[in-house]
């Protein structure tokens, strides 16, 4: 058993670049992953929009925790040892696309039919319709959702314990077994996730004003 | 069982059937080839696995570790593993050996192979000194803390009576925690932890009775006997020379456990 001091905070702070480090990689990897995913799910093809239908059933359907298990475990049985940052980043990935496709499906599907039929009148391609119509005003009503999905993925990433990362949740973990100080441990882990989080939403507000102005009849 | 735990054995059971499957090279001369070993350990067990102050893993499974690492000449790499997923490391390959306070059970026993025992924890029942309990059935309509997957999870959930209610935590410091903080009258935990008991809140807590004494075996996969052969070998030798009584000194303040010294 050890005293909680300076030293053992600065653990706890230090963990969390593996939070900010994961969190980033679903990020960028999930918007990649979900801007396809949602472009496909409302395109005209039946087979393309099938096969989204299932991919988000399966990604949604199954929890995180088991993903980045079968990741990491289950590819090394058959002979692909991964490193557990790929395996993180693929369950990550698939992950968060399967949650943002549906929600950015949604918000393609709010913009009025007559927009996508105006633009074809004008002779508008598919890449540009997307491009300059329809997906700055999907844009507008995406904001509140996809920030909400975000800070609940960041919070996610805790998971990811299970494959053998030190994040903020799990150094915590490891802090209170030495220390048995579990309010304070827990305590600050809880405020370092809210000075994470709290700039996302503040940023977001900002966004959703900007757009709003932009987008204003 | 809860579910979380019943999937993770569904899931280790699925990824030993594949690996028994896919015939393995000999981890022994693995090991020899690349002059390295991976030994996966507990960090969160403190004395036996811990993270010091410079955050390295060290404790009493740490030193067995080096000790093992330096018999067999090889470079050694600790992995920080989790109880719940200690196992699938193992299976997966992820690591070549277990020193991660493995208590030796049957029912381990059918998806890893255990070596001679390396320690011994006490295991019991503990609570505040005026709850009236002496034996398991005494825990009939009480609150009793443990922590998830442990073996003391394992042994409690075997005695209980029915209408005991068992409460899982992620770890033995939440699970003290609960009993400190007056949430449950009852914990299952080890002679270690009792200590940690005792020093937070001195003379509140007594023993109310044994659940058993449990050995803790390093752990290979299955079927690597040579490798194995190596390990027993290794640990006939510090029980015979006295270096795991200077670990059992270092750690536990006390000399290596009897029960380790019968064959």
């Amino acid at each position: 058993m050890r005293q909680f001091g300076w030293n053992e905070f600065q653990l706890l702070v230090f963990a969390a670049r593996w939070t900010i480090i994961l969190a980033i990689i679903a990020f960028v990897g999930g918007g990649i992953g979900g801007l396809i995913v949602a472009l496909l799910r409302t395109a005209d093809n039946r087979v393309a929009r099938g096969a989204m239908i299932v991919f988000i059933r399966v990604f949604q359907g199954t929890p995180l925790l088991m993903q980045l298990f079968l990741a990491y475990f289950g590819m090394a049985i058959f002979g692909f040892t991964v490193n557990p940052l790929i395996a993180a980043m693929i369950a990550l990935t698939a992950h968060a696309s399967g949650y943002l496709g549906e929600i950015w499906r949604g918000c393609i599907e709010a913009v009025p039919r007559g927009q996508t039929e105006a633009s074809i009148a004008l002779g508008l391609h598919y890449f540009a319709r997307m491009r300059y119509v329809v997906l700055p005003q999907a844009a507008r009503v995406a904001v509140p959702p996809t920030v909400g999905f975000l800070v609940q993925l960041l919070k996610e990433t805790s998971l990811t314990s299970i494959i053998g990362f030190v994040e903020l949740a799990r150094e915590g973990q490891i802090i209170t077994s030495v220390t048995f100080r579990p309010f304070l441990v827990y305590g600050l882990v809880a405020a370092i996730y809210f000075a994470m989080c709290w700039p996302l939403s503040l940023v977001a507000g900002r966004m959703e004003r900007g757009l709003a102005r932009a987008t204003k009849r | 069982m809860n579910a979380f735990r019943k999937a993770l054995t569904i899931v280790a059971g699925l990824l030993l059937a594949a690996g028994t499957m896919s015939a393995h090279a000999d981890a022994m001369q693995d090991i020899e080839a690349h002059k390295a070993i991976k030994v996966g350990m507990l960090v969160d067990f403190p004395p036996y696995g811990l993270m010091n102050e410079q955050n390295k893993p060290d404790g009493y499974d740490a030193d067995v570790a080096k000790l093992l690492a330096q018999d067999f000449g090889v470079n050694l790499q600790l992995v920080p593993v989790t109880g719940p997923n200690r196992i699938p490391y193992l299976l997966s390959g992820q690591v070549d050996l277990l020193v991660a306070s493995l208590g030796i059970t049957p029912e381990r026993a059918k998806s890893v192979d255990f070596s001679e025992p390396y320690a011994a924890i006490t295991i019991g029942v503990y609570g505040k000194d005026d709850v009236k309990v002496t034996k398991p059935e005494d825990l009939a309509g009480k609150t009793i803390a443990v922590a998830r997957a442990s073996t003391q999870d394992t042994a409690v959930t075997k005695v209980a009576p029915k209408s005991a209610t068992i409460r899982r935590f992620d770890s033995d410091a939440a699970a003290l925690q609960a009993l400190i903080s007056g949430q449950v009258p009852l914990v299952g935990c080890s002679n270690v932890c009792y200590l940690t008991i005792q020093k937070l809140a001195p003379g509140k807590y007594n023993k109310k009775f044994e659940l058993s004494s449990q050995v803790q075996g390093i752990a290979v996969k299955p079927g690597e006997q040579k490798l194995l052969a190596r390990i027993n070998q290794f640990i006939d030798k510090i029980k015979a020379n006295g270096e795991l009584d200077k670990v059992n000194e270092k750690w536990l303040k006390e000399p290596m456990p009897a029960v380790l010294k019968k064959k």
